[in-house]
């Protein structure tokens, strides 16, 4: 396999199993899958757009700015389209409509706000696009450094849920009436969730904007494959998330590279459907499978 | 705050309770007071764990009042109801499976404050109670046998140091010499001043060690008094239609053992 194929399969890995993670953390206290996170994504990415490149602040700050604006637009979301389903029914599926519900209403304000330009963004101080020749391949250095930024940010999230509240979440997912009997707040996890999950995603569409550009259209594409890592890396599992995330990404490269563009899609779809009709709870296990 | 001494740590008057639309519970009162045992016998199905479920808020009563330690506590969520100090252990020992025995026992103490030392003593506590569990501290919860099973979910609400506790069938499924155990913890809590709410099938063992009891059938009370009145009265016979004390479980179910 050419080694450069490769490389980008993992790079867009990268962001996919980001996505996915952004996914768990949502849904493990909730067990809602929130459908609007690939537009989180996207406002993370535009928010951030404008405020670096069009209002010129510095990256730090742009950065910090646009996870608390986004994190807060997730617990909006959270308040408004998931909270008054679930205290109707804990099992309801009606968060599928409302969130799906709070993907559009995003998508077409945005489309009002920003236009269909992409805008170009530029990596951090440091790192830039231009590729490095380092044989065969023709990665850049905010390439490299993306994927190992993924690799951090995927073990910190693990080493949260190693805390008393991280595991907390885990005994919500687990049991939570049982949570709610040791004095557990689900509700305060939920929104908590809901908070930080919502200002990951934005945080990966920051991380890929100086790649994929800032654009209005980001959101669908990574809803559906970061979704796609999720699944196959079993829902609220971030290591199997990863690990599916580079697998979808090397397939996609790979396709890319054989086929014609019309098809590589498809080919993902193949893979993804190939995993979960063999092992329907992903490649993985699922931590939080319910036992009650 | 400051309960009256002559006045019940618990108390549930004219309590309707259910699930949904389903009203399971009419006009219950019973009263627990500090440092009792109290049991509640009743066949399958007379609404005994609805009753604590809803005195723990999981079942918002629709009727009637409900107090603890001096505080109208009827439509608190659980985690106020906790923090006020009425623990409750469900019915089927629902521990988190996949988290260790260790990390369950700390997630008996979320969202309080210890200090370090007040923390090890009540770990301390729960190891003198339950020497098993100190063995056991990291495996995982669901690798534990049905008795241990029982003492770990009553340790972790041994780390809240409940005014009250409530169990739920603590000797289901458990092999006599484990159920004398979890009987002995319910006595040594007890010396430690832990009112006690139980519900239990075996009910001459239960009848022996509490100081109260409630009769209830479909839903009601009918009939309370000290443990020896009840023990030695009809309405048990009554309640369980001639059955007097045998364990009713026709049905199976789940032990986790
Ligand atoms: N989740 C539920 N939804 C609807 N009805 C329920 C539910 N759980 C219990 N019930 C009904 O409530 C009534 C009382 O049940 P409850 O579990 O309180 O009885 P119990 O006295 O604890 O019996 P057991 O000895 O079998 O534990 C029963 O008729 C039961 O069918
Ligand atoms: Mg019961």
């Amino acid at each position: 396999m050419d080694i450069d194929v490769l490389a980008h399969g993992i790079v867009a890995g990268s962001l996919y199993a980001l996505v996915a993670v952004s996914f768990n953390i949502l849904y493990r206290p909730t067990n809602v899958f929130n459908f609007a996170q690939g537009e989180l994504v996207m406002l993370g990415a535009m928010i951030f757009a404008s405020l670096t490149s069009l209002a010129g602040m510095p990256w730090l700050v742009a950065f910090a700015g646009t996870l608390v604006a986004v994190g807060c637009i997730g617990l909006v979301e959270e308040r408004i389209a998931v909270a008054p389903i679930l205290a109707r029914s804990q099992t309801g599926t009606g968060w599928v409509i409302t969130t799906l519900a709070t993907s559009l209403i995003i998508s077409n304000l945005v489309g009002r706000f920003w236009g269909p330009d992409p805008i170009l963004v530029k990596p951090p101080a440091l790192l830039s696009m231009d590729s490095l020749d380092i044989g065969a391949s023709r990665i850049s250095s905010y390439e490299i450094a993306l994927v190992l930024v993924t690799l951090v940010l995927v073990a910190i999230v693990e080493r949260v849920y190693r805390t008393l509240k991280g595991k907390a979440v885990m005994a919500v997912a687990e049991d939570r009436e049982a949570a709610l009997l040791r004095g557990i707040d689900p509700g305060s996890l939920g929104r908590w969730s809901f908070f930080l999950g919502a200002a990951f995603a934005a945080m990966t569409g920051v991380l890929a904007a100086p790649i994929l550009y800032a654009s209005t259209s980001l959101g669908p594409d990574l809803l559906l494959k970061g979704f796609a890592a999720a699944a196959v890396g079993s829902i609220g599992n971030n290591r199997g998330a990863l690990i599916a995330g580079y697998v979808i990404g090397v397939t996609e490269a790979v396709g890319a590279s054989l086929l014609s563009p019309g098809y590589q899609e498809a080919v993902i779809f193949i893979v993804v459907l190939a995993v979960l009709l063999l092992k329907p709870e992903g490649l993985f296990g699922s931590p939080n499978a319910r036992t009650v | 705050m400051k309960a009256t001494v002559s006045l019940p740590l618990l108390s549930a008057t004219n309590v309707d309770a259910g699930y949904g639309h389903v009203r399971v519970l009419e006009s219950v009162s019973i009263d627990v007071r500090q440092g009792r045992i109290v049991v509640l016998v009743g066949r399958n199905g007379a609404g005994k764990s609805t009753l604590l479920r809803a005195l723990s808020g999981l079942n918002r009563p629709t009727a009637g009042k409900v107090t603890f330690d001096g505080r109208d506590i009827t439509t608190a969520r659980p985690n106020a109801i906790v923090d006020a100090g009425l623990l409750h252990v469900a019915e089927g020992r629902r521990l988190f499976r996949r988290q260790s025995v260790a990390d369950n026992i700390e997630l008996g103490r979320y969202a309080l404050r210890l200090t370090e030392q007040e923390h090890d003593r009540r770990v301390d506590r729960i190891h003198q109670l339950f020497p098993i569990l100190q063995e056991k501290m990291n495996l995982p919860a669901g690798s534990l046998s049905g008795g241990q099973q029982q003492m770990l979910a009553i340790a972790q609400a041994m780390m809240r140091e409940p005014k009250l506790l409530m169990l739920d069938e603590p000797s289901l499924g458990l092999a006599p010499v484990l159920v004398d155990q979890v009987f002995a913890a319910i006595l040594a809590l007890r010396a430690q001043g832990v009112a006690i709410l139980l519900v239990e099938q075996l009910v001459e063992h239960a009848l022996e060690i509490a100081d109260d009891a409630y009769v209830m059938q479909n839903g009601r009370v009918i009939a309370s008094g000290p443990a020896a009145e009840i023990a030695a009265g009809d309405a048990l016979q009554a309640a369980f239609m001639g059955e007097h004390g045998a364990p009713h479980h026709p049905e199976p179910r789940q032990s986790g053992s």
